[in-house]
């Protein structure tokens, strides 16, 4: 029997007063880690809270681990093991009681698993969550959710605002939770280096739309930087993938997507050298992609 | 695992806030001990106003402090994100906060109307005549409370919260002003024999029904949120 998507959202809409997020659709199955890459303000968080129940689409409709969101919330959030950057736990308690709390909700708890994670993590079950600092939280947060070993884990930015260490140790447990190749991950972040380090497939988000979605190793490599000499001043090919220009003189910087390696020829053939064809980093494709959204923006507004 | 986690949730907020509970408690028990000793001591009238305050004015604390840790703090405090991260729609979320304010300031209000009608009748403050009267007064208290509590839930903002309290105070000001200036109030209130008049009947009917409705109302509001967070 087929395994219904970890996360299937169609033509979901959401108006608020000075945002709207439109028509979007993303999916992906279970046992990969989608990766939702955007600015703040993008949407993400809107997404995020759509798939865990918190939020009702105005329009569209949203299925997790195949139940109906947010009418069958109870049935899915069993399976769900959610930690966002604003979510607190009690402060005038400790992590132990809210591993209590926790134990007493989910049959799935693994009280040995907790333990680990304990260790791992650095945490101290008897320390109260006020005395905690930021990554503590975060990493006390994440422990709640990991031990009780849910199918799917929503994270909404839990890196943010973490320092590097900490930041390398939330993303290390994260890693090891995928161990379980049935377990499901969707991780927002305006972190690309995160996101490029955990995710199976890629969805950037840009101003309440979905601007790419597409698996990371596809997506990575249908970029590409091109360094041209260009002597003669010859007009550049009119193509419809090139993302980004930059010209100091003779020399130009081309940035395309959807690459293939018949491209340099085209340039070529336009009186150009291609001296230099390199590869993009997630950070520089997510740049990429936002100033192009923007630019396009501002002349759909212009129009 | 439980179908529901609505007794998790009504669990673990009292756990949270036993110990503000055990406080009031405390104030309660020694206010009707400092009542008790003082009727005999002072003049009725200022016994009577005394109670009213020093019983009264612990258990309707408790219940405001409550309902604002419990509930407003919730949403304050960025802990309800997490609370709605597990398997509860709005509708158990507001269940299980009506299951831990309820009963609380329910016992609250039940222990300081027994003390209420101990002291005004078993003590002799009040005649017999009276009974409908203050039965009417401290069921006012009920269904003020009531709706600050289905405000405070509907709402979840300090500020709304905030203002109900001082709208319901001063309503219930009026509400005791306007029993007291009935006229079954004024015939019967100083006889030695307990009248129920229908109008007495209505209004104590009406507090009932007016209480369960509103608790009601907030289940059904908090069924057709679609946003939550």
């Amino acid at each position: 029997m087929d395994l219904p998507l970890a996360v299937q959202c169609e033509g979901i809409t959401k108006r608020y007063k000075h945002f709207t997020l439109q028509n979007v659709d993303l999916s992906f199955e279970q046992g990969t880690v989608m990766g939702l890459v955007g600015p703040n303000g993008a949407g993400k968080s809107t997404i995020m809270r759509m798939v865990m129940g918190l939020i009702g689409p105005d329009s569209g409709s949203v299925k997790v681990l195949g139940h109906a969101m947010p009418k069958d919330q109870i049935a899915a959030k069993r399976h769900i093991g959610f930690v966002a950057e604003d979510m607190r736990l009690y402060e005038g308690e400790t992590i132990a009681f809210h591993m209590d709390f926790i134990r007493s909700i989910f049959d799935t708890w693994d009280g040995d698993y907790a333990k680990v994670l304990l260790r791992r993590l650095d945490l101290n079950e008897n320390q109260k969550v006020k005395g905690l600092s930021h990554g503590q939280r975060v990493k006390a947060t994440l422990l709640l959710a990991l031990a009780r070993r849910p199918g799917l884990l929503v994270f909404d930015e839990p890196t943010t605002g973490l320092d590097p260490v900490v930041r390398r140790e939330v993303l290390d447990e994260m890693m090891n939770a995928l161990a379980d190749e049935t377990r499901s991950v969707l991780f927002s972040s305006h972190n690309t280096l995160d996101v490029e380090q955990i995710s199976d497939y890629i969805t950037f988000i840009y101003g309440g739309r979905v601007v790419e979605s597409l698996n990371k190793e596809e997506f990575i490599d249908g970029w590409r930087r091109l360094r041209l000499v260009n002597p003669n001043n010859a007009p550049l090919p009119a193509l419809a993938n090139i993302r980004d220009v930059q010209q100091s003189g003779q020399i130009v910087t081309v940035t395309v997507t959807g690459y293939d390696d018949s491209l340099p020829a085209v340039f070529s053939q336009a009186g150009m050298t291609v001296t230099a064809v390199e590869r993009l980093t997630l950070e520089e494709i997510f740049l990429s992609i936002v100033l192009f959204a923007k630019a396009n923006a501002k002349m759909e507004l212009a129009a | 695992m439980s179908a529901s986690i609505v007794p998790q949730l009504v669990l673990k907020d009292f756990r949270l806030h036993r110990s503000i509970i055990l406080v009031f408690a405390l104030v309660v028990l020694l206010s009707a001990g400092l009542v008790s000793f003082l009727i005999g001591r002072i003049p009725d009238w200022v016994a009577l106003n005394l109670g009213f305050i020093l019983l009264l004015g612990p258990a309707a604390t408790c219940g405001i402090v409550l309902l604002m840790k419990s509930n407003v703090f919730e949403k304050e405090k960025s802990t309800q994100a997490f609370i709605m991260s597990l398997p509860v729609t709005v509708r158990e979320f507001t269940k299980a906060k009506l299951l831990l304010n309820l009963p609380v300031f329910g016992l609250f209000w039940l222990a300081v109307s027994a003390a209420g009608f101990y002291f005004a009748f078993g003590r002799g403050l009040f005649p017999l005549g009276a009974v409908p009267f203050v039965t009417m007064v401290f069921l006012g208290v009920l269904l003020s409370y009531t709706c600050i509590l289905s405000t405070s839930l509907v709402s979840q903002s300090l500020g709304l919260t905030v203002l109900s309290i001082a709208l319901f105070e001063m309503v219930t000001s009026a509400y005791l002003w306007t029993i007291a200036y009935l006229e079954g109030t004024r015939r019967y209130i100083w006889g030695s024999q307990i009248v129920w008049t229908p109008m007495f009947l209505a209004i104590v009917a009406a507090q009932i029904l007016a209480a369960a409705g509103v608790i009601a109302i907030t289940l059904h509001l908090q069924n057709r949120k679609r946003d939550f967070i």
